[in-house]
């Protein structure tokens, strides 16, 4: 079996980010999902559990931080094409995410980020198959 | 195409953390890692990137928090066996890093966690794959 990430990630109103991330493309999967905690379906390998502050704090060591102010870790996702990284973020900026204006491209690999309404940042990327290296 | 995760994760001192992950059994992909960031591998779609504070800091255009202080993420990997839980959990904490939990095992599900040295949650945990459902179908 294949190792899965579930990133988790405190958010203010879960309803609010489901409905975001729902515009985005994404569901959820409703087995691990409930009013307040969601797992956000990226890949057959990859998920976000969002959980609103009270169960996120629940499980935490320690208090939840400024994710607005601050910032402790992000996510990067790729993406099939500069086209497809183009999309999702005209959906997330009509969802209400700020999308961040710089662009980096080059060349053999292109990436954009927005900051969600929780604050948290997601960074999508394309690279060029070709110019990644076998590891 | 597969998407790849990147988690991307401010640290103190590279050089410690590439020791601690080294230790627990993990390589960094020379390609991506150079003295400001170290490509942690931790399958073929999951990866940590982890990159010296001040460079995570301009990245993003924040101050970057203290994970010592708050807990803004918390990164879970499930992983195939509660032997592999164990052994990358008491690798671990034989490196440096601390307990987060202790284990909690409820047959079907099994895990616990530590912090690495710059105060990240990690959880690992085991899930037995016949307890859960085909991704989709509801409750």
């Amino acid at each position: 079996m294949p190792t899965l990430l579930f990133a988790n990630l405190p958010v203010e109103n879960f309803a609010r980010s489901r409905a975001f991330f729902e515009a985005l493309g994404y569901h959820f999967n409703p087995q691990f999902t409930n009013e307040n905690t969601g797992c956000l379906v990226i890949s057959d390998t990859i998920y976000v559990m969002l959980l609103e502050h009270a169960p996120f704090a629940g499980f935490a060591p320690r208090p939840i931080g400024d994710t607005h102010g601050e910032v402790q870790a992000s996510l990067s996702l790729t993406a099939p094409s500069r086209e497809a990284i183009d999309e999702i973020l005209a959906k997330a900026e009509a969802a209400g995410a700020t999308v961040d204006p710089e662009i980096s491209d080059r060349g053999y690999m292109y990436s954009r980020q927005f900051t969600d309404v929780d604050g948290h940042i997601w960074t999508y990327l394309w690279m060029d198959p070709a110019a990644v290296e076998a590891h | 195409m597969t998407t790849l995760a990147f988690v991307n994760l401010p640290v103190a001192d590279l050089g410690r953390s590439t020791v601690f992950y080294e230790a627990l059994g993990y390589r960094f992909n020379p390609q991506f890692t150079d003295e400001k960031a170290g490509c942690l591998i931790i399958s073929d779609t999951i990866y940590a990137m982890l990159l010296v504070r001040p460079f995570f800091g301009e990245m993003f255009g924040r101050p970057v928090a203290d994970a010592h202080a708050t807990t803004s993420i918390m990164v879970c990997l499930m992983v195939d066996s509660k032997d592999e839980v164990d052994r990358l959990c008491n690798a671990a904490i034989a490196s440096g890093g601390r307990k987060y939990k202790d284990v909690e095992d409820r047959g079907f599900m099994y895990g616990w966690g530590f912090e690495d040295p710059d105060g990240h949650v990690w959880e690992v945990g085991w899930m037995d794959p016949a307890h859960v459902m085909p991704e989709g179908e509801p409750a």
